[in-house]
């Protein structure tokens, strides 16, 4: 059955993605699976320039899920188009640009680097970072402010542009329908939630930052309950993702409404997990007869087909 | 700033192995073989990630493991330190578990004329041992200096001798020499020695202190918690001498002792 799904203007050959910062850039799952069988891979947040993150403890787990303060080190916009983007583009991979700023001329500048190099598919926008001191979750936390980026992120590309939901967002809808205003082309939902961690044995915090955002199998039922009233409002596609580990995790989000799914924590724990949830859900269609599309938002009363 | 250059791409795999015997050393300690009819091309220094097939969502994570032996029958040491490790040590033959490697460099080459010293804490010895097992066969026989809490906590305390010269600590004197195992290691250091280090970041950090005003080649192997072992979760950073991070999984676990920033003995995490 036809796997093909639609987000906006963009096809993608199945609705699996890989999560950003959990799949690195695409090429080092290479030796594990062919990248290039899944619908995309969102990229490791990309800024302007490169940093180099904080300080260790960064990641801890915690029960079905794990808390990280990477603080996203990355290796900057200008490395990843000159000496990443143009592999995975020879290997046919495609590509979301996951991109972080803490300013918004400093997004808009990522969007023109990117926009002039061949080989991205679509720019997702993370505005919901929970690790850094400047720019992650409080542009998440602000409709008029998201709502500004995108706009600014539009002006100057032809590329489809997603913008990553905080969970932390007072109103989420409102955050998410203010995207929708000002151009975005999809919603992607949801981020980490902060959590914590102390050892009691030691009495100290885990993490260095104190806080992580928590990812995982933990966090799947209030991503799905967002994605779920995310669908509900708005006309642009919203992208699920939050502890997908497995085919039935990923049905889940597709039958909310979700046009596409990314895997992200499942593939440290396996690291052909999407492989994987791209082969159920494909056996899945095949055995009810009914194609991606048809899948979508079948779980809704409202929108039986 | 070191990000995990992948090109060219280490050959790693992920394979469902079963255990194919637990040999328990006391409550904490344990080796875990496992049958690979294929063999494992894994080398002294290099490590996996271990997690049971079966484990669910709890424990989430793979732990990464020394490599103890490799080939047909490889085998990793373990501690048990947490859920995965408690997990591990009530393992049965037969039990199916994933195993990702094999993962990170080697221990460098020794240097000709050279004598390795290596210094060994706990469950650190894992790695070490293994390093000299390799060398026996070219004739090269280390000196090794083993420690822990007492004497429960040398494990394969027996084989390291077949294999070194070894000298023992105990911080409670129950086994060997009372004290710290770095307690030792200054009359070794000479130019003619190379040290390899492996074991609580503390004593890793005191055996780096020693050995950098004498001139010695110290590598240490490093533990941290990760989540992946390849180079994508950046949850293992190390801090770097000139600034910025190595990450234990790519740059090492074998790493110069001296482009280590030790700070106070947390460079790797501060879990001594």
């Amino acid at each position: 059955m036809n796997q093909e799904v639609t987000l906006g203007g963009l096809t993608l050959k199945n609705p699996v993605l890989t999560a950003s910062g959990t799949f690195g850039y695409g090429l080092e799952y290479d030796s594990f699976f062919d990248v290039a069988e899944l619908g995309g891979i969102c990229t490791k947040g990309l800024s302007l320039a490169p940093r180099h993150g904080n300080p260790p403890e960064r990641i801890c787990e915690t029960p079905a899920g794990m808390l990280n303060a990477i603080g996203l080190a990355n290796v900057g916009v200008e490395y990843f188009c000159e000496h990443k983007l143009p592999t995975l583009r020879e290997r046919g991979v495609t590509v979301v640009a996951n991109i972080f700023a803490s300013s918004v001329e400093d997004f808009v500048k990522i969007t023109e680097r990117l926009e002039r190099s061949p080989g991205v598919a679509a720019i997702e926008l993370n505005v919901s970072c929970p690790n850094v001191s400047q720019g992650g979750i409080e542009f998440g936390r602000d409709p008029a402010l998201c709502a500004q980026v995108t706009a600014a992120c539009k002006a100057v590309t032809q590329l489809p542009i997603w913008v990553k939901m905080s969970p932390e967002a007072g109103d989420i809808v409102a955050v998410a329908k203010a995207c929708e205003e000002a151009g975005a082309d999809a919603v992607t939902a949801i981020n980490t939630i902060r959590g914590m961690s102390i050892d009691p044995s030691t009495g100290r915090v885990r993490l260095a930052n104190r806080t992580g955002g928590l990812s995982g199998p933990a966090l799947r039922p209030i991503a799905l309950r967002i994605v779920w009233d995310l669908v509900g409002a708005l006309r642009i596609p919203v992208i699920g993702i939050g502890g997908v580990f497995s085919a039935e995790d990923a049905l889940q989000f597709l039958l909310a409404g979700a046009s596409a799914v990314q895997v992200g924590t499942a593939s440290f724990s396996d690291p052909t997990a999407a492989s994987k949830v791209r082969q159920g859900i494909a056996a899945y269609c095949a055995a009810h007869q009914l194609t991606v599309s048809e899948l979508i938002g079948r779980g809704r009363p409202d929108s039986r087909r | 700033m070191s990000h995990p250059d992948l090109t060219p791409l280490a050959p790693r795999r992920q394979i469902t192995a079963n255990l194919a015997r637990r040999d328990s050393m006391g409550p904490a300690y344990h080796v875990l073989t496992f049958d690979v009819p294929e063999g494992v091309d894994a080398r002294p220094g290099q490590f996996t990630m271990v997690r049971g097939a079966e484990w669910g969502d709890a424990p989430l994570l793979p732990r990464p493991m020394s490599y103890l032996s490799g080939g047909r029958r490889p085998s990793i040491l373990i501690k048990v330190v947490g859920d995965g490790t408690t997990r591990m040590a009530r393992a049965v033959p037969g039990e199916p578990f994933h195993l990702l490697g094999p993962l990170g460099n080697t221990w460098p080459e020794v240097t000709e004329g050279k004598r390795p010293v290596l210094v060994a804490g706990g469950v650190g010895v894992a790695p070490l041992l293994y390093l000299a097992r390799s060398l026996a066969p070219h004739g090269v026989r280390p000196i090794a200096l083993y420690g822990g809490r007492s004497e429960r906590d040398l494990p394969m305390h027996e084989e390291l001798a077949e294999v070194c010269d070894l000298h023992v600590t105990t911080e409670d004197g129950s086994r060997g020499e009372r004290g710290r195992v770095t307690q030792l290691l200054p009359d070794l250091l000479s130019g003619d020695v190379e040290v390899f280090t492996c074991g609580p970041d503390r004593m890793m950090a005191a055996v780096a202190a020693l050995c950098a005003p004498r001139e010695v080649r110290c590598i240490a192997s490093l533990e941290t918690p990760m989540a992946c072992g390849y180079g994508v979760c950046l949850g293992c950073p190390v801090k770097r001498a000139e600034g910025g991070y190595l990450y234990a999984c790519m740059d090492g676990p074998c790493i110069d002792a001296a482009s280590i920033d030790w700070g106070d003995g947390a460079a790797a995490g501060g879990a001594a």
